[in-house]
C-alpha cells in the first residue's frame, strides 16, 4: 500500500507547490497528469524518497520515508521502487545486460543472468542483449531502461514521463509494457505525465 | 557486476585518458627509479673497491685521476714514480701496509697490473681454479675476462702497449694463466693480475726498439732504477689521515689522494645531477595526477546523470565514492608499477651496450629500499587527484541531476 497525506513542497518562498492525496493499494494503476510547472517531476521525487516534502508524509508498506535514515531509504528506493525517466539512461560503459546486472547488484539482489536475458527477450531487445546503450534507437533505449527498473520486480513504479518523446506506435508499446509488467508483478504502477494520449487508458487519474 | 568490475571497465572503456595518464605516472616513477639504481649501484661499485685502501701515492697531477685509476682502473695514469722514493714513506710508523701498483700494459682492452699477492687479498676473492703467480709472466685473470678473451688455465698471450686496444703488440714475451679468480662484482674481475717484475721485463727490450714509453710504466728511466705506478696505503689507525698526505704532498715529489674524500666529492659532484633530475621526475609524477584528476573530473561531468542513476537504483553514497576513488587509484597504482618495470627494462637495454670495461650495472631487478618511497608519494598523487571528484560523487544532488535533462 502506497499512502500520502498532506504533502507540500516549494523551491522558494514566493511558490508552494501543494500536492493532493494518494492512496494506492497493491497492484493498482494511477496516472497523474499535468501541465509543465505543476510539479509533476518535484512530486515523482518526493513519492520516491529523493526529495523531502515540507510537511506530510509517504508512507509504503507501512514504512514512512521520514523514518528512514538516507542510507536505508537509498536501501528501501533500491529494493522496493523501479523508476522510468522521460530520458532513458544508463551506464553508459556497460552493455544493456550488465546495466541490467548492476541494478540487481545495487539493490542488493541476486544477479539472476537468465531472468535479465529472459525479460531483455520479452520485451523484444533479445538481440541486443551485449549491445552498448549508445547503439539502440530511442524507442529500444526506453524499453531497455524499463527493464532496468523491472528486473529487480519492484513494489511500485514509479514512471515520469515514459512517453513524452516517443511517437504514438512506440507510446502505446511502452505503456502496454508497463501496465504488463506491473500487473505480471502485482505491482503498483505510477505514471506522471502531460501526455494527454494516455488519458484514456487508465481507470483512475489525477489532475494537478 | 559490482563496484570493482565497473571501475575496472571504465578505466579500460577510456583508453586515451587512461593511457595519458598511466604513461605520465610511469614516466615519472620509472624515472626517478632508474636514477635511484643507478645511483645505488655506481655508489656500491664506487664503495665496494675502496675495501682497505687508506690512501693511494701516484705523481703529481689530479688526485681524482690517481684515485680513477689506481684505484678504478677507468682513467690514464697520472705517471710514474721511483720506488725507493715511495719506500721511504713505507717506512713511516703510521703507515700499516702498501700494495705497489704497476700497469700501462693491456690484453684486448682489460689491464694488466703488475702487483704483490696482497692485492687479490684485498678484494678476498677465491680461486675459481688455480693459484696465484710464483713467477714472472704467470697471470691470475678475473672472471670476466675469461668469457670475453676466451683465455682458459695454461693459455698464454701476448699484452699490448698501452691500455686500450690496438696498441703495439709486445711480442717477446708471452703470459701464461696460472689462476682464475671468482666473480667478486669488484673491478679485480676486469683486471690481468702478475707480479710486478714481468710489466719490467716485458719493457725491458726497449733498448732494441724505437717506441716511445710515456705515461707507461716499467722499469723505462735511463737510470735503470725500478717505477711503479702508484701504491695502495693502508694506516695503522685514522690519525694517519690527518698528517700523511699533507706531509707527502708538501715534503716530496708524489701525490698523496684519499680515496674517501674523493669518491664522496665526486658522489657529491654526480648528486647534483641526480637532484636536479629527480626533480624534474617528481614534476611529471604531479602532472600525472593532474592529468589522473582531469580525466576523472571530466568523465565525471559527462557521468553525472549515470551516478544520479546508480543512486536511484538503491547505490549509497560510499559506493559511489569507492567507485570513484578505484578508479583514481587504479591507475596510479598501475602507472607506479609499470614505471617501475621501466626502468628494469631500460636498465636491463643499457647494460647490453656499454662497454665491459666501465660496466657498473649489475642488473638488480628485485626492490631497493629507496624505491618503496615512490609507493606512498604515487598513491597520495592518486589520492589528492581523487579527492575533488570523490567530494562531487558524495554531495551529487539527484532531483537536481534528474531534472536536467
Amino acid at each position: 500500500m502506497l499512502k500520502t497525506e498532506g504533502l507540500t513542497f516549494s523551491y522558494n518562498s514566493s511558490h508552494i507547490f501543494t500536492f493532493p492525496d494518494i492512496l494506492l493499494q497493491q497492484g493498482e494503476d494511477l496516472l497523474i497528469l499535468g501541465d509543465s510547472g505543476v510539479g509533476k517531476t518535484t512530486l515523482i521525487q518526493i513519492l520516491s524518497g529523493l526529495l523531502s516534502p515540507h510537511s506530510g508524509f509517504v508512507e509504503m508498506n507501512g514504512t514512512r520515508f521520514q523514518d528512514l535514515s538516507s542510507k536505508s531509504l537509498d536501501q528501501f528506493r533500491g529494493s522496493n521502487i523501479g523508476m522510468v525517466f522521460q530520458q532513458s539512461h544508463f551506464v553508459r560503459n556497460l552493455s544493456i545486460l550488465d546495466n541490467l546486472l548492476l541494478s540487481l547488484y545495487l539493490s542488493n539482489k541476486l544477479q539472476d543472468k537468465k531472468r535479465a536475458i529472459h525479460l531483455l527477450q520479452e520485451i523484444g531487445l533479445a538481440d541486443k542483449l551485449n549491445n552498448m546503450p549508445d547503439e539502440l534507437s530511442q524507442g529500444e533505449q526506453q524499453r531497455a531502461a524499463i527493464a532496468t527498473a523491472l528486473i529487480k520486480t519492484p513494489d511500485l513504479i514509479l514512471a515520469d514521463e515514459p512517453t513524452s518523446s516517443l511517437d504514438d506506435n512506440n507510446c502505446q508499446k511502452i505503456i502496454t509494457l508497463l501496465k504488463e509488467q506491473a500487473s505480471l508483478t502485482n505491482a503498483k504502477l505510477i505514471i506522471i505525465t502531460h501526455d494527454q494520449r494516455l488519458k484514456d487508458q487508465f481507470n483512475t487519474s489525477i489532475e494537478l | 557486476m559490482n563496484i570493482n568490475r565497473l571501475s575496472w571497465i571504465n578505466i579500460i572503456r577510456n583508453p586515451f585518458n587512461t593511457m595519458l595518464s598511466l604513461l605520465l605516472m610511469a614516466f615519472g616513477v620509472g624515472i626517478i627509479s632508474l636514477l635511484l639504481l643507478l645511483n645505488k649501484s655506481v655508489e656500491e661499485k664506487l664503495q665496494g673497491n675502496l675495501n682497505g685502501i687508506d690512501m693511494v701515492i701516484g705523481a703529481k697531477g689530479s688526485p681524482l685521476q690517481l684515485i680513477l685509476s689506481s684505484i678504478y682502473h677507468i682513467d690514464n695514469p697520472t705517471g710514474n714514480i721511483l720506488l725507493e722514493e715511495v719506500n721511504k714513506i713505507k717506512s713511516n710508523p703510521m703507515v700499516e701496509s702498501t700494495i705497489p701498483l704497476s700497469f700501462g700494459d693491456s690484453y684486448k682492452g682489460f689491464r694488466i697490473v703488475g702487483t704483490t699477492h696482497a692485492y687479490p687479498k684485498l678484494f678476498q676473492v677465491n680461486f675459481q681454479a688455480g693459484k696465484l703467480w710464483d713467477k714472472s709472466m704467470q697471470v691470475v685473470i678475473g672472471s670476466d675476462i675469461v668469457e670475453a678473451c676466451q683465455l682458459k688455465m695454461g693459455s698464454t698471450f701476448y699484452s699490448s702497449h698501452g691500455l686500450v686496444e690496438g696498441g703495439e703488440i709486445h711480442n717477446k714475451h708471452a703470459f701464461k694463466v696460472v689462476g682464475i679468480l671468482d666473480k667478486s662484482n669488484t673491478i679485480i674481475d676486469q683486471l690481468i693480475l702478475t707480479n710486478s717484475e714481468s710489466i719490467s721485463a716485458v719493457h725491458n727490450h726497449k733498448k732494441d726498439s724505437n717506441h716511445t714509453h710515456e705515461g707507461v710504466v716499467g722499469s723505462c728511466s735511463d737510470d735503470h732504477s725500478e717505477m711503479i705506478t702508484a701504491m695502495l696505503v693502508k694506516f695503522r689507525s685514522p690519525v694517519g689521515f690527518i698528517s700523511l698526505p699533507r706531509q707527502v704532498n708538501e715534503t716530496t715529489n708524489l701525490q698523496a689522494a684519499v680515496p674517501a674524500f674523493e669518491i664522496s666529492r665526486l658522489i657529491s659532484l654526480l648528486g647534483l645531477g641526480v637532484r636536479s633530475i629527480n626533480m624534474i621526475a617528481f614534476f611529471i609524477i604531479i602532472v600525472s595526477g593532474l592529468s589522473i584528476f582531469i580525466s576523472l573530473y571530466n568523465s565525471l561531468k559527462r557521468r553525472r546523470y549515470e551516478l544520479a542513476l546508480m543512486r536511484v537504483h538503491g547505490a549509497t553514497k560510499l559506493q559511489l565514492v569507492k567507485l570513484v576513488f578505484q578508479e583514481g587509484m587504479l591507475i596510479s597504482i598501475l602507472g607506479l608499477f609499470l614505471g617501475i618495470l621501466f626502468s628494469r627494462l631500460i636498465l636491463y637495454l643499457v647494460s647490453f651496450f656499454i662497454d665491459h670495461n666501465y660496466s657498473f650495472y649489475s642488473i638488480q631487478l628485485s626492490l631497493i629500499k629507496e624505491e618503496f618511497w615512490l609507493f606512498p608519494i604515487a598513491l597520495f598523487v592518486g589520492f589528492i587527484a581523487s579527492l575533488i571528484p570523490i567530494i562531487q560523487a558524495y554531495y551529487i544532488n539527484i532531483p537536481k541531476t534528474l531534472s536536467n535533462v
